[in-house]
């Protein structure tokens, strides 16, 4: 059983799930008490040891089903899954075979013999590959490409399996079946969607109706008289915003004792200190960091989404914001220098972004990493504004993932009319699964909907 | 051990009013069996709560709750000193505390001999307990019930991550308390934000998920002995497939039975347009959410 437990969990991690070594002796010391022919038990002794939050358990249960179904080796739970000598006679001329030499080779024999780690660390590093083309030629082609080399190896090996069965003398096609099938569950695997379960995110769709109208109205279609208005509505908003997060401070922060307050009003009490004073306890810090597309694509939100932010680094101290198209800007020095009008403009004009270029979240992402990760931590709260259009380059989810790791809470507002956010080269529903919450934002009532709403 | 077995987690949590899955029970069991906190992780409604208090009843152990928030600290979860009596004490005894200086010499001297009765100030009687402290100092052994731990800030989930290896608190005044009984610790999460990794290597996860509709229907009965098994189990059909609708907030297992007990006391024993219409308000808080299974009626009933 032992063995049997390190197997799994080295698959596991294979897999992408974090196994401490902690974790497997509580697994052992926990399948003690569980009865192994009760697999609802047995399973679930294992999952509560090694996937431990609901984003895990998906791809837990793809591992799961995998290894103690599906390889039905003689190591799994199926004590009939044991392979025939026929299908061990095959697999040893595959390894003989010279043709088979490749490092991904002998992955897919060893997952043909029933153990798929090297096969999934395989995959793993296909979908965490940096990409290292040159900014002229950019696509996600490398990715796509490395994947093609290992459904070429797949096929190959199947080639192999069908020589190395008609060349037996057994001739038993069944056991040729079996590893041909195993081949196929192995190419499922690599366009398999592997994206986290993200059932807990917080999904706003409808809005009240703050404003009639103006409210209503698009970002696009509004008059400059209306922007004007608009523009005030915001910045009282965050405001409100503001002087909420303040008040909630001051309600929780009348506990430490101010001795010498406190003395200094016993003065009136003949030295008695009736009154006791405490001391304010200093507000908490609370960062944000707001990324907003300014591309083409939501050329008429990002001017509104820009005065938000300008409003919310007037209020906060703790805000970065960043402009992107194909690369982070760092904005927030211009929202420091000039006032909401002027730092708009200066933004939208700035010779550091590159207004020609195509969209590329995954290079905003790249660059957002290796420049600016330093500034996220667990109190920040990353603020995404964009329509996720990255024209079919490599999306780079990952590095999403790696930003909700280190920080609080991501927030995605998108600009677009949620019918479309499945449609094109949109990447919406890639980045949705790595964030908390997702909102559509291309009206006014939606904004102030997100501003009341947003706890920091 | 506490349980015997998994069959004896379901059979008593349901003899305390708790429906549970074999997986529900399996974790139980496994946590019970190796003293480990267990996280509870799932949509709000699905039971977190109220499986923490379903063991505390059939544990027949007392149910200590922190309930958490921004800007809880150790002050409000662990304990506090509580200064206002201290003061009063100070004033009350104040002849004595003359007495005591009237013989020093300096100031310094004066403050040394105070500083020789602190003991009698950082005494138990002046420390006000709070939940932590509670569960570890309680003489028999609790259940301890953290609920909502992804609303806390992450500065107190890392002492949290302290108090729950070690089972102790330091209190400078007053020495290390180290608890008499380890208590079984219950730790609850909406996902409002993800749990550090520390944290979830200390404990046993558990995902509670909506009920599978058998559960679903078994708690109905528990909760309405009267119903009718042909109902039960429409309601249970319907509440699904409205939870499949993209709301605002999705109907729970207390919704489903607060849609139980208005029925009842509406005489109602056919879900028709007309029954869902008038009892729509217990199962949507929101007009919004309201009005979307309104429109979606017919792919609803049928
Ligand atoms: N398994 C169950 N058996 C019996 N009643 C349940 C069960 N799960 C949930 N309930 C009912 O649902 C209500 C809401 O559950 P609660 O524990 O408050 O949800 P949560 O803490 O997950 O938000 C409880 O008051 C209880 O009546
Ligand atoms: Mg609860």
């Amino acid at each position: 059983m032992m063995h049997l437990l390190l197997k799994f969990a080295a698959i596991c991690r294979s897999g992408d799930l974090r196994v401490s070594t902690s974790e497997v002796i509580d697994a052992v010391t926990h399948l003690q008490w569980v009865d192994f022919s009760d697999e609802t038990g047995f399973k679930a002794a294992l999952k509560a040891n090694f996937a431990k939050s609901r984003r895990e358990q998906g791809n837990f249960d793809r591992l799961y089903h995998l290894f103690f179904h599906e390889m039905q080796t003689s190591t799994a739970l199926d004590p009939d899954g044991e392979q025939t000598v026929e299908q061990r006679q095959i697999i040893t001329q595959l390894q003989e075979n010279e043709m088979l030499t490749d490092p991904i080779d002998s992955a897919l024999i060893d997952f043909l013999k029933g153990d798929p780690a090297a096969f999934l660390q395989e995959i793993y590093n296909l979908e965490n590959r940096e990409e290292y083309s040159s900014p002229a030629l950019k696509s996600n082609l490398g990715q796509l490409s490395a994947r093609l080399a290992v459904m070429l190896r797949i096929n190959a090996l199947k080639g192999a399996i069908g020589e190395a069965n008609t060349g037996g003398r057994s001739g038993d096609s069944q056991s040729a079946e079996r590893l041909l099938g195993r081949l196929d569950r192995a190419y499922k695997m690599l366009t398999e969607d592997n994206r986290p379960n993200n059932d807990a995110l917080k999904k706003v769709r409808s809005n009240e109706t703050h404003f009639r109208d103006i409210g209503e109205r698009s970002f696009a279609a509004l008059s400059p008289a209306e922007i004007v208005q608009m523009q005030e509505i915001i910045k009282k908003l965050v405001r409100k915003l503001r002087d909420r997060m303040g008040r909630r401070y001051a309600a929780g922060s009348r506990r430490y004792l101010d001795v010498k307050k406190t003395l200094r009003h016993s003065g009136r009490f003949q030295g008695i200190p009736i009154e006791i004073k405490y001391r304010q306890r200093p507000l908490k810090k609370t960062k944000i960091i707001a990324l907003c597309d300014v591309s083409g694509s939501v050329w008429s939100a990002a001017r509104f989404m820009l005065n938000m932010l300008y409003s919310m680094q007037d209020c906060f101290s703790a805000v970065h914001s960043f402009a992107f198209i194909s690369g982070a800007t760092d904005i927030t020095e211009i929202f420091e220098k000039y006032e909401a009008d002027k730092a708009v403009e200066k933004v939208l004009s700035s010779r550091k972004i590159e207004f020609g270029a195509l969209t590329d979240y995954g290079e905003v992402f790249q660059q957002f990493r290796r420049h600016h990760m330093h500034l996220v931590n667990k109190r920040t709260t990353v603020i995404i504004v964009g329509d996720g259009r990255s024209n079919y380059h490599n999306p780079r989810e990952e590095i999403l993932a790696d930003i909700r790791e280190k920080s609080r809470r991501i927030i995605w507002l998108n600009p677009e009319p949620e019918d479309f956010w499945h449609t094109g080269d949109s990447e919406i529903n890639t980045y949705k699964a790595y964030c908390h919450e997702i909102r559509p934002c291309r009206n006014l009532n939606q904004l102030v909907d997100f501003v009341e709403d947003l706890v920091l | 051990m506490e349980f015997e077995s998994i069959d004896d987690v379901m059979k008593r949590l349901e003899k305390a009013g708790y429906i549970a899955s074999r997986e529900i029970a399996t974790v139980v069991f496994l946590a019970a069996a190796g003293n480990k906190p267990i996280l509870v992780e799932g949509p709000a409604g699905s039971g977190k709560t109220e499986l923490a208090r379903a063991l505390s009843t059939c544990m027949n152990r007392k149910k200590i709750r922190l309930q958490c928030y921004e800007g809880l600290d150790e002050a409000k979860a662990l304990y506090e000193w509580e200064y206002a009596k201290q003061l009063l004490y100070t004033q009350m005894i104040k002849e004595k505390i003359n007495d005591l200086i009237s013989e020093a010499d300096t100031i310094a001297d004066a403050v040394e001999r105070i500083a020789d009765q602190e003991d009698a100030f950082f005494s138990e009687r002046f420390l006000l307990a709070r939940p932590l402290l509670q569960a570890i100092s309680a003489d028999d052994p609790t259940v301890l019930l953290i609920d909502e731990i992804d609303k806390a800030d992450p500065e107190f989930e890392a002492f949290l991550l302290e108090l729950l290896s070690e089972f102790q608190v330091s209190i400078p005044e007053l020495g290390i308390r180290k608890a008499k009984h380890i208590p079984m610790v219950v730790l609850t999460s909406n996902n409002y934000r993800d749990m550090s990794d520390a944290l979830k290597r200390r404990c046993i996860h558990l995902y509670i998920d909506y009920p599978e509709p058998a559960l679903e229907a078994k708690i109905i009965r528990m909760k309405l002995p009267g119903i009718e098994q042909r109902l039960a189990d429409k309601m249970i059909v319907v509440i699904n497939r409205i939870r499949e609708l993209d709301l605002k907030k999705r109907p729970c297992i207390s919704e489903t039975i607060d849609w139980a007990h208005a029925l009842a006391v509406l005489r109602i024993d056919e879900i028709t347009r007309e029954a869902m219409s008038d009892t729509i308000n217990v199962i949507c808080k929101y007009r919004s959410d309201a009005d979307m299974v309104k429109a979606s009626m017919d792919r609803i009933l049928h």
